[in-house]
């Protein structure tokens, strides 16, 4: 349908589109019914961003990093947080040689390019601290050296959002160093069943080949980067931050950095639709994710982040 | 003080014509002596201007100042009151564009003009001097406008003058109609002192002559039952008694004696409602012979209306007449001796000719009567060009040069009547006039004025007698021009006439419900929201809520945030989108393109030219940072050219 148009930017490589497509389709073989999150969790690779995984334990948070992680040839960590976790226990500790006679930097689980940090809500604010800034500068200072993080670098954290006891949720504030919220949920009948017959996960996460390099994966980043955004379509994402801040249920808005996340996350999601320019469509794709996790409602609020987000799309109009 | 900055040269130019509109409707009233002056000094003014932006010396301006008043004080008398203070509000506009060579003064000059505008209405509030005020009011607030721009162009400047004059239409209607009216005016707004040509309480010979040359409308008439027969269409004025020798007056103690004259009605009762003209005098006409007085108004004992107040406005009654009737049939005594008055030393040969015919028939009122009218049949001709007459103006008529129209004829022939010893009286008045098809009305016009004569007969009672009608049928059948001569003026040719009548009903629109809206009509104006008579506080009160309402709405309109570029384009996709909620697809405004036309195409699998729309718009709008203006128009016209059958409703469900 876009053939006769002759769009500004060029349309995505057909062998890197199409590299694109085998590997979300190896991810989808793993983490069975799950398309959408699993769209979602690539638009936020491609944008740059870290993940967020918010749902029930045993619904396949685990796997689908694991299976990002392989598909994308990417070295993986993987970090289980709990309360007696330390900020070096991550990122690594010096430790005195006796041959050399110095400090010797013992890089943490940190130091890989897919990092899964579990049940992040259970680790002392403290030690998330340190991963948050990890992530956001991505690299990190150990008694006065720094030492880059690898690139790329991504972050895929989980939390467990029903069993509260003993966690220390995620203050609003470092919510907002993820790109992405995705819920996964119980998979749909088909697929449960699917899942249940055939075998064993971890066996099939070990078959996964690479479907990406390194290399290709930064060329279409910044391809990605280079997603028109119309002015028209600036438009309709300043009309949902303007809405989200004057939304009467919704105490704090959405800021300009989730501004920019979304235009970016929503030209991720372009690009994997195959197209060089955003639509509203794209946008409406990711504003959940992007922004149900930003919105702080008002207290008098008992409408739960996503359906204040999904209020917000219903709201705006797109366009006249 | 800081000076103002200089007028550019469409500025200028501006500004004098907004004075030169605001002198216009002036021009035509004002005396040659103000007007000339006023016209030269801002043509003169004009050129100045083009030829040199240097500022006139004091030495030209302050003469001109004092030379003004001079003339005006020379041709009115003073300065004060409506006509001369208008003619200084025209000079003194002149002389201020003398001096307006910044933006200061060309506002103030503006503002003065719409000053002088406004008090044209003073004098006229028709509907055509209406239309010329808000011609020159456009050109006002262009000028006003100009002001603050720094275009070389003035067609913007007019068509945002226009606007502004549009956008403020509602807000005047609402003041119009609810601001709260005086019963009386609040200044005694001076009379005309030029009177209106219309019927007087004096005839003269050659007095009516202005009238029936006169094509202005007296008084328009819509009848409620069925219309009498032209030639019984008489319209009473003013009923004349006394006679010295030249003119015929109404003797002024009879309007004061209200007699209820004593009618008997034969055949039907005429009942209707006249819409008199202002004429500034105290007559009100009915058809002959009125049954009741309006409100406001006495019935004389001679059958004719006279107002308490002069007719200023132009008025509405009701009224209900007797076409056939028998009028006093018991002659007062009073009645007699005025209706046998003769001026003595006048016109001896007519009173001798009376007294002949008086004798010869032994008094039989019916075969004098008979004799004075075979006599005029005979040798008499009706024209509008009569010669004058001299002191003994009967005779000269009578036996000299029998040339006349109706106020010679019913002059002559009372004469004789009171000669031949037949009580007698002339009656005023009008006969005939117009009827308009398109409004359904009788129009009566000046040139429509008529006199004619009674007798009393015994057992008759007054009867009357119309000698114009002897002489010229066609006067009573057709008008009195059809009757003067064989061709009609230029200004009744049939085709001019169709336009007059509808030009006649516009006229009757506006007298009807923009002049005559007055403080009683406005009082009713509540009635249907419960209020019955609407005092000045509710007036004030609905004025103010509308007036804020008309406000709100046009803050709101002109705040409107907006529209952002590329118009075009969301103009032709909000028109494809029209289309298709018509069609029965309507769109969410939530929904983006992709998503409708994935939808639509669930409702119209077969119309693969919309999914085309799609595509387009999708790629001008989101493909392209500035989309191709040629691509837009493509696009536009294809929305143009599509069309839709209408969504089945089960296609229209599962979409």
């Amino acid at each position: 349908m876009n053939t006769r148009l002759a769009p500004v930017a060029s349309a995505p490589d057909p062998v890197l589109a199409a590299a694109l497509e085998r590997a979300q389709a190896q991810v989808n073989r793993v983490v069975l019914g799950k398309a959408a999150p699993v769209r979602l969790a690539f638009a936020c690779i491609l944008a740059g961003g870290h993940l967020l995984i918010e749902d029930l334990p045993g619904v396949g948070k685990t796997t689908l990093a694991h299976a990002l992680a392989a598909t994308l040839d990417l070295s993986f960590q993987r970090i289980q947080f709990t309360s007696d976790m330390l900020p070096s226990d991550i990122i690594g500790v010096s430790v005195y040689e006796r041959e050399s006679g110095a400090f010797k930097f013992h890089p943490g689980p940190l130091f890989a390019q897919l990092v899964l940090a579990d049940e992040i809500n259970r680790a002392t604010p403290k030690t998330q601290s340190a991963l948050l800034e990890a992530m956001a500068e991505q690299q990190i200072t150990v008694d006065g050296a720094t030492h880059k993080l690898p690139t790329p670098f991504f972050v895929v954290a989980t939390q467990n959002p029903v069993e509260l006891a003993g966690t220390y949720p995620l203050p609003d504030s470092q919510l907002d160093r993820f790109m992405l919220r995705i819920g996964l949920d119980y998979p749909d009948p088909a697929a449960e069943r699917a899942l249940l017959a055939s075998s064993d996960r971890r066996e099939l996460l070990a078959q996964l080949t690479p479907c990406l390099s390194t290399a290709q994966l930064a060329h279409m980043r910044s391809a990605t980067a280079a997603v028109l955004a119309s002015p028209a379509l600036i438009d309709y994402v300043q009309a949902l931050l303007a809405a989200s801040r004057a939304h009467a249920q919704i105490r704090v808005g959405l800021s300009p950095r989730a501004g920019l996340a979304l235009l970016a996350a929503a030209r991720a999601y372009a690009f994997l639709e195959g197209r060089a320019y955003c639509v509203p469509e794209d946008v409406q794709a990711v504003f959940p994710g992007v922004a149900a996790h930003r919105l702080i409602p008002s207290a008098s609020s008992s409408t739960s982040r996503d359906r204040l987000a999904a209020d917000l799309l219903a709201k705006v109009p797109v366009r006249n | 003080m800081k000076s103002s900055p200089a007028l550019t040269g469409l500025q200028f130019r501006l500004t004098a014509a907004a004075v030169f509109v605001a002198v216009l409707p002036h021009l035509l009233r004002l005396p040659s002596l103000i007007s000339v002056p006023v016209l030269a000094l801002i043509a003169l003014r004009w050129l100045q201007r083009r030829r040199s932006t240097k500022r006139l010396p004091a030495w030209i301006k302050l003469p001109l100042v004092l030379l003004f008043p001079v003339l005006i004080v020379f041709h009115y008398g003073n300065l004060f009151g409506r006509e001369p203070g208008s003619a200084l509000a025209c000079a003194m506009l002149a002389l201020k564009l003398l001096e307006t060579d910044n933006r200061r003064d060309a506002r103030a000059a503006i503002c003065f003009s719409a000053f002088v505008l406004m008090s044209a209405l003073l004098f006229d509030q028709g509907m055509w001097i209406t239309v010329l005020l808000c011609a020159a009011l456009v050109i006002l607030l262009a000028a006003l406008r100009a002001l603050e721009s720094a275009r070389t162009q003035w067609l913007p400047d007019l068509r945002s003058g226009a606007f502004a004059l549009a956008t403020a239409l509602p807000l005047a209607l609402c003041a119009f109609v609810l601001f709260p009216r005086l019963a009386s005016p609040l200044w005694g707004a001076p009379n005309d002192t030029t009177a209106r040509t219309g019927l007087g309480d004096r005839m003269a010979p050659g007095t009516m002559q202005e009238l029936l040359i006169d094509d202005s409308p007296a008084f328009r008439v819509v009848f409620d039952t069925t219309t009498p027969p032209r030639d019984k269409l008489y319209w009473r004025g003013p009923v004349l008694w006394q006679f010295d020798g030249s003119a015929w007056t109404r003797p002024e103690w009879l309007a004061s004696r209200p007699g209820d004259g004593d009618v008997r009605v034969r055949g039907d009762r005429v009942s209707y409602e006249v819409t008199l003209e202002p004429s500034e005098r105290h007559w009100l006409l009915a058809l002959d012979v009125p049954l009741l007085a309006p409100q406001g108004a006495v019935r004389g004992a001679d059958m004719s209306l006279v107002s308490r107040t002069h007719v200023d406005d132009p008025i509405r009654y009701r009224m209900v007449s007797a076409p056939d009737y028998v009028l006093e049939p018991m002659l007062d005594p009073l009645h007699r001796r005025l209706a046998l008055q003769l001026p003595t030393g006048f016109d001896p040969r007519a009173r001798a000719l009376a007294q002949r015919w008086h004798d010869e028939f032994h008094g039989d009122p019916n075969r004098i009567i008979n004799a004075a009218l075979d006599m005029i049949r005979g040798e008499f001709t009706y024209t509008l060009n009569a010669p004058l007459l001299g002191r003994d103006s009967v005779d000269d008529f009578l036996f000299d040069t029998r040339r006349g129209f109706c106020e010679h004829f019913s002059s002559a022939f009372t004469f004789l009547m009171r000669a031949a010893g037949i009580p007698a009286r002339v009656v005023t008045g009008y006969q005939g006039g117009y009827f308009n098809k398109l409004g359904n009305y009788w129009v009566v016009r000046q040139s429509d004025a008529h006199a004619w004569s009674e007798v009393w007969l015994q057992g008759l009672g007054w009867v009357r007698v119309d000698p114009t009608a002897a002489v010229s049928p066609q006067r009573v059948q057709a008008g009195a021009h059809a009757a003067a001569g064989a061709s009609a003026p230029w200004y009744q040719a049939d085709w001019l006439m169709a336009i007059r009548n509808r030009m006649d009903l516009v006229n009757r629109f506006w007298n009807d419900a923009i002049v005559q809206f007055n403080a009683l009509r406005q009082q009713s104006l509540l009635t249907p929201f419960g209020v019955d008579k609407a005092e000045y506080p509710q007036l004030m009160l609905a004025m103010l809520a509308l007036g804020s309402v008309l406000l709100g709405l046009f803050a709101w309109w002109a705040m409107r945030a907006p529209k952002p570029a590329g118009d075009a384009l969301d103009a032709a996709y909000a028109r494809l989108c029209r289309k298709l909620a018509r069609a029965g697809a309507a769109r969410d405004r939530a929904e983006g393109p992709l998503t409708l036309a994935m939808r639509v195409a669930a409702t119209w699998p077969a119309q693969h030219g919309l999914q085309d729309l799609f595509a387009q718009y999708v790629g001008l709008r989101y493909a392209h940072a500035l989309p191709d203006p040629e691509r837009i128009q493509n696009f536009t016209r294809a929305v143009a050219r599509l069309r839709l059958p209408v969504a089945t409703p089960a296609a229209a469900q599962s979409s």
